[in-house]
């Protein structure tokens, strides 16, 4: 089993054909072809798992497997097939899985990174969402495991731990606090996404945040799971490009700040 | 003897000035050039009256004429007695003007009448009151109109009433038409004496002004504790105000007090404005703490007490040599104390001492000037020139007071800066330590938070990978228990990682990780979980230690539920209140005997300072624990009660 379970078996318990769909590849991906997926990762025994896990799915379509971001990189620049899947080690020999991440993402926006982590530990994973990643695996899943997430994913499935969920609405508010004195000193509105969380995502976020699966919060909001991996989903893309802008939003505060002193 | 000096004196005051005392008193005799000659070689029409005669009566001897030569000094005439005079001044006329005329005297008193044939022109004070007004002081100026003179012989008649040492007399008479004598005469010669007296007193007023200010404000705690004021200033404000007063006479033709009174009170500003200047002296050269200060305070009374005796003697006694014998010995006394002054000044040198040696020097040759010109020679309509020379005492303090306050600022200046260099030393210290501290700090924040992590693996990953490998070992172990192990041993460090994240208190976020972490648990067990937690407010007294103990202890009543219970559902509750916070896991499984907790689990509630308590029957077993908040106002509340 995957290791966002609890969320996944919610799901299914929900909407028993949607599971039945994911699990058996030949109802769901009917007439159309199957998902590429390439990996980097430098641990040659985790790779061949994944290697073995991707191959037994007929959803799925296995290009390459590699160890280095300087392979990876090579193989992104000049490669023969667009990847749909990213499947990514954060710490590779030669340097950071972020930057695979992004070289990729910003050459095929088509392909959804998949990080593969030991922990998911919240510094790790914000830090790939952030880089462009739209999920992450757990390195002890089990085989099965692994394809499932990759289809999960690709059907529209965003998970996010209730860790990463605090930490974003935590990153969220202080954001909230600084955009507000910075706008209240010189109101650089185009500095700052107007609204970075809906309203309805900052509900989703913090019922995530107390523990609660999708299916209870669908429950409780009186929405569709789906409408929840929705919210999720656009989410990821919002941290996504709101990292980008961080940067150059954080270099202009700064500089606001000093000139204002 | 006396005719000798007499005639010296003379010579210092007329017309043959010595010119190494004009080089050595530049400014001075700058002062002492634009003083009125009076020449005999005039235009035509002016004339200067010396001769005629005089009928005087001074009480030794009954009224005589006798051939009159002007200047008449009263005082060298008839030996400083008091009495009157009637001075006739014939002059010829080649023919009456036709405009006004007017008449210029430099000195005439001490009250006088002026009649011009027969008629009076001008009636100054009363001739028949003695010690009263004294016209003696400021140059006289009386217009005459022109039908009062005639052609050919002419006379002017003067009548003094003298008094004692009030310098009365008759100078030369100058008689001319009115603008001439007005304008080359009179103007200057007042400008000089009257509004050049009047000036001298305000700058003196002025400076003693502000040196007396000074003393006032100026308090210095010494060492003792003790206001100490600098008396070096109270001594100038003394000398100045004296000087003020005494230049001021020159000014004041109505005296508030009688004559003798009123010169004891001027001789009293004279000889105070003297000793006040010595004793300013003995300041500046830093002599005011030495034994010679009482020698000093002594010796000025005794100065100040002797000239008001010679002065009364000179002037009750009609003996004017008792005066100028005292001032003589007073001059001496002066001569040797600014001698002793420019040796001493001479020997350690600063702007103070050699400007005030400078200005003592100037002020005591013109002193000596002054007692022969005034006392001694017969150069009647003469002024002293000490007055002028006060303004360099003055400037001399200004100049005292400038360097004094440059070396104040400038000290000042100084300790602000060393004051500033040490403040700034002290925070680099501050700083230093502070920095210290926080290594200190971080060391022991790492210290802990390795002791943290290695329990941790002790407990944790240590103990069950230790049981794996005994399993292993024992070669009894299934492959499900082993993978159970490991994946628990791997669960534990996935909760350690979070825990390092979880902010103190925050057992809502703890939860919810909980359940995150044990999603795959609950999934393979199969078991259906409700999920019934509310929004929990932090609770400051858990730290990260006790964040350990509950993740802990929860992980284990939830996973004793996931292996043992045989349940079907599983329900975790938060019940967060005012009061406390319950957190219930609650299952309908075969249930355990609740009196045998777990000892693991009532060991980690009771380092949590919680209370856990179960209650088991088949189908109903929960597990509750109890973490009471800590609120101020909960204290408070038996105290009310009772009341």
């Amino acid at each position: 089993m995957h290791p966002m379970n609890w969320v996944g078996m919610d799901v299914f318990q929900l909407f028993p054909g949607f599971m039945l769909a994911a699990m058996h590849s030949d109802v769901l991906v009917n007439g159309k072809k199957p998902w590429s997926v390439l990996v980097v990762e430098d641990d040659s025994q985790a790779r061949r798992f994944f290697e073995d896990s991707v191959q037994r799915s007929p959803q799925l379509l296995w290009l390459a497997g590699m160890g280095t971001v300087r392979e990876a990189m090579d193989w992104l620049a000049t490669a023969p097939v667009v990847p749909d899947v990213l499947l990514i080690d954060l710490g590779l020999p030669d340097g950071s899985g972020l930057d695979v991440i992004r070289a990729a993402v910003t050459r095929y926006p088509n392909c959804e990174p998949l990080v593969v982590s030991v922990f998911g530990d919240e510094d790790n994973v914000l830090a790939s969402i952030e880089a462009g990643a739209v999920g992450y695996i757990h390195k002890d899943a089990a085989p099965e495991d692994i394809a499932q997430t990759i289809l999960e994913m690709k059907a529209g499935a965003s998970p996010i731990s209730p860790m990463i969920a605090r930490r974003v609405l935590q990153k969220y508010r202080s954001l909230k606090a600084s955009g507000a004195a910075v706008a209240a000193e010189l109101a650089p509105a185009a500095v700052l996404p107007p609204t970075l969380l809906s309203t309805r995502e900052q509900e989703v976020l913090t019922l995530i945040a107390r523990g609660f699966s999708y299916a209870e919060i669908a429950r409780l909001k009186g929405l569709s799971v789906y409408t929840i991996q929705t919210h999720i989903k656009n989410l990821y893309g919002k941290l996504a490009v709101h990292s980008k802008n961080e940067a150059v939003f954080e270099a202009t505060r700064l500089g606001l700040l000093q000139h204002g002193g | 003897m006396r005719q000798a000096l007499r005639r010296w004196a003379d010579a210092w005051a007329g017309k043959r000035r010595w010119p190494a005392l004009a080089v050595a008193l530049a400014g001075f005799a700058l002062l002492a050039a634009a003083a009125p000659e009076r020449v005999t070689s005039e235009p035509t029409a002016l004339l200067e009256l010396h001769s005629g005669s005089v009928t005087s009566a001074d009480g030794t001897a009954s009224q005589r004429e006798a051939p009159l030569t002007l200047p008449y000094h009263w005082d060298r005439l008839h030996q400083g007695r008091p009495g009157s005079a009637v001075f006739s001044l014939p002059f010829q006329l080649a023919a009456a003007p036709q405009r006004p005329w007017g008449i210029y005297i430099a000195r005439v008193g001490s009250v006088f009448e002026l009649r011009l044939n027969g008629a009076l022109l001008q009636a100054s004070g009363d001739l028949a009151e003695a010690g009263g007004d004294d016209y003696a002081k400021a140059p006289i100026y009386v217009g005459v109109p022109e039908y009062l003179l005639r052609s050919g012989d002419n006379l002017l008649e003067i009548r003094i009433r003298a008094d004692s040492g009030r310098r009365a007399g008759l100078s030369p008479v100058v008689i001319g038409p009115a603008a001439q004598v007005r304008n080359d005469y009179f103007a200057p010669a007042y400008a000089w004496r009257f509004t050049g007296s009047v000036l001298l007193a305000g700058f003196s007023a002025i400076v003693g002004s502000i040196a007396l200010a000074l003393w006032l404000t100026q308090v210095d705690s010494g060492a003792s504790g003790a206001a100490r004021r600098d008396a070096m200033y109270l001594w100038a404000a003394v000398a100045e105000f004296c000087w003020a007063i005494r230049v001021a006479d020159g000014a004041i033709t109505h005296p508030p007090l009688q004559w003798v009174g009123w010169g004891l009170a001027m001789t009293a500003c004279y000889a105070g404005w003297a000793v006040a200047a010595m004793l300013f002296c003995h300041h500046v050269a830093g002599w005011q703490r030495n034994a010679s200060m009482v020698w000093m305070r002594r010796l000025t009374l005794g100065i100040l007490l002797a000239s008001l005796g010679a002065t009364a003697l000179s002037l009750v006694y009609a003996e004017p040599l008792w005066l100028t014998g005292w001032l003589a010995v007073e001059i001496v006394i002066f001569g040797v104390y600014v001698s002793v002054f420019l040796v001493a000044t001479l020997a350690r040198p600063d702007t103070a001492r050699v400007l005030v040696a400078l200005v003592a020097l100037a002020t005591f040759a013109v002193g000596v000037r002054d007692w022969l010109v005034i006392r001694l020679g017969d150069a009647y309509g003469e002024t002293t020139w000490v007055r002028y020379t006060s303004v360099f005492f003055g400037v001399a303090l200004l100049a005292i007071m400038l360097v004094r306050f440059h070396a104040a600022s400038e000290r000042a200046r100084h300790w602000t800066a060393a004051l500033a260099e040490r403040v700034a030393a002290r925070e680099r210290e501050l700083a230093a330590t502070y920095a210290r501290l926080e290594a200190v700090a971080r060391e022991q924040a790492r210290t802990h938070e390795r002791e943290r992590i290695l329990r941790d693996m002790h407990d944790g990953v240590g103990s069950h990978i230790s049981a794996a490998v005994r399993l292993l070992r024992a070669g009894a172990s299934s492959r499900d228990e082993l993978l159970r192990i490991l994946t628990d041993s791997l669960d534990q460090l996935k909760l350690s990682i979070d825990s390092i994240h979880l902010p103190p208190g925050d057992v809502g976020a703890l939860l919810a990780a909980l359940r995150y972490r044990m999603g795959s648990r609950f999934a393979a067990s199969g078991i259906a979980m409700e999920w019934a937690v509310d929004e929990i407010a932090p609770l400051p007294q858990i730290d990260g230690a006790g964040m350990r103990q509950l993740q802990f202890l929860l992980f284990e009543a939830i996973s004793n539920v996931l292996q043992h219970a045989h349940a079907g559902k599983l329900r975790i509750e938060a019940a967060d209140s005012a009061q406390a916070l319950l957190l219930r896991i609650v299952d309908d499984g075969v249930g355990f005997d609740a009196r045998q907790l777990p000892r693991a689990l009532r060991a980690r509630a009771q380092a949590l300072g919680a209370q856990l308590t179960a209650s088991s029957r088949p189908g109903a077993t929960e597990i509750c624990l109890r973490l009471a908040r800590e609120s101020p106002s909960a204290a408070l509340e038996p105290r009310e009660g009772g009341g």
